[in-house]
């Protein structure tokens, strides 16, 4: 349990609060999650005699962004190794990997949105379109900026390096990407999922 | 291979994972995103049974993530980031159960006239100060329609307003009836589904005119229909 390394004992003391003040930040994230998944489940029949989830979502489509996203978040892991072993090239190829999977699934949810407002489904439609869009639109604008910091750390990395400092943000950032990873389990779920049930 | 030392000297910490426990979190997530993806395109169980396999699978999926991805309860001494994620757990249970409970009561107190009409029916409201509310008075006769070997029996019923319909279902297997021809479905006196266990049988009140079919959503060979007059 005691760290006998006295030079990084500070270090880790300190990358430990940290970490800790992140994931603090994570549960309130869950908690603000967890009122629109609450809001989804209240509204989710109210269509307004419109077009249902099972009319409207395609089961493959989500199954194939929960894949996607899945895969990011171990490939995620896997260069956050990498970042502890002080592999600067495996990091940015682990999370680079990460970032392109994320910009896939970024472009399929999209895609998803365009095509539904193309039809004629926005979040004005009814209170269940509402709910939808706030919901799933929530989690894409984290994977959005969640990848708007990956590449920034990324960058960084390319050009000064690895240190210390940015493996801690490495590891934010990885905890924040395997939380979003979570939170869309549910929105697989809840959302797709129970709309073919 | 290291571009730079960071640590050098201490011994990989289990604290952070492994390839190994990243692989195990992986085809764990996998198998159980597959699983009730699979229930449900295969429509393996009636409606509710499904939603309650698929929402435990989720749960069990996100502990597996939370223990093999986000390694909580193997961090430094004393576990407060455990005890936070518990805190905000009982927080979430709270939130959403009790809003999904609330409104749920609302909806049943507050409700479109077929659904406050079946509510009649069941608490044998059949006027209130002198108005109608379209549930019966006193029930007439009583009609089976058994449900064995893959098909009803009689195939077409001929009822009377406030008669009941009794649903028995003599088959191995989970019936659940719907109205409406198949893959429609409507609702009947404000029942949109009917779950029939095996060996067991569920009864409705005939409240509602007309001619109606209804179909096994499980097995739509298994459909019929019933006419109500007035």
């Amino acid at each position: 349990m005691v760290d006998e390394q006295a030079p990084t004992h500070h270090q880790a003391e300190a990358d430990d609060r940290a970490l800790f003040g992140f994931w603090i930040y994570l549960m309130t994230d869950l908690l603000m999650f967890s009122v629109l998944f609450a809001v989804y489940a209240v509204l989710h029949g109210n269509t307004d005699g419109g077009k249902t989830g099972k009319d409207l979502f395609s089961l493959n489509l989500a199954l194939t962004e929960t894949l996607i996203l899945l895969t990011s978040s171990f490939t995620c892991g896997i260069g956050m190794i990498a970042a502890r072993a002080g592999r600067k090239n495996q990091v940015l190829t682990w999370f680079g990997l990460t970032f392109i999977l994320g910009l896939i699934f970024l472009g399929l949810e999209l895609n998803e949105f365009s095509n539904l407002i193309r039809e004629g489904h926005t979040i004005q439609s009814n209170a269940f379109l509402s709910s939808f869009f706030t919901l799933v639109g929530t989690h894409g604008l984290h994977i959005t900026s969640g990848l708007l910091w990956m590449a920034v750390t990324l960058i960084y990395i390319a050009k000064r390096g690895l240190n210390s400092n940015m493996v801690r943000k490495l590891a934010m950032l990885s905890l924040f990407w395997h939380f979003l990873d979570i939170v869309w389990i549910f929105i697989f779920t809840i959302v797709y999922l129970r709309a073919f049930a | 291979m290291n571009d730079f030392p960071i640590n050098e000297n201490k011994k990989p910490s289990k604290e952070h994972g492994t390839i190994a426990s990243y692989v195990a979190g992986f085809v764990l997530s996998l198998i159980y995103t597959l699983i009730p993806y699979y229930l449900v395109v295969n429509h393996q169980f009636s409606t509710s049974a499904l939603i309650t396999t698929i929402i435990s699978f989720g749960i069990a999926q996100m502990i597996i993530q939370v223990v093999f991805f986000l390694h909580l309860g193997r961090g430094p001494k004393p576990f407060y980031n455990v005890v936070f994620f518990f805190a905000t757990v009982g927080l979430i249970v709270v939130v959403v159960g009790g809003s999904m409970f609330i409104m749920d009561n609302l909806h049943y107190n507050m409700t479109p006239a077929e659904a406050s009409k079946q509510l009649a029916e069941k608490e044998a409201i059949y006027q209130v100060e002198g108005k109608l509310t379209g549930a019966c008075q006193k029930l007439l006769a009583n009609h089976v329609v058994t449900i064995s070997g893959g098909k009803v029996t009689p195939l077409h019923t001929n009822a009377q307003l406030c008669d009941t319909l009794t649903f028995i279902n003599q088959d191995n297997r989970i019936s659940d009836i719907a109205f409406g021809p198949h893959p429609r479905h409507d609702a009947y006196a404000g029942e949109t589904e009917l779950t029939v266990k095996k060996g067991k049988n569920k009864t409705i009140t005939l409240n509602q005119a007309g001619i109606y079919q209804y179909h096994d959503h499980l097995d739509p060979t298994i459909a019929g229909d019933f006419i109500v007059a007035k």
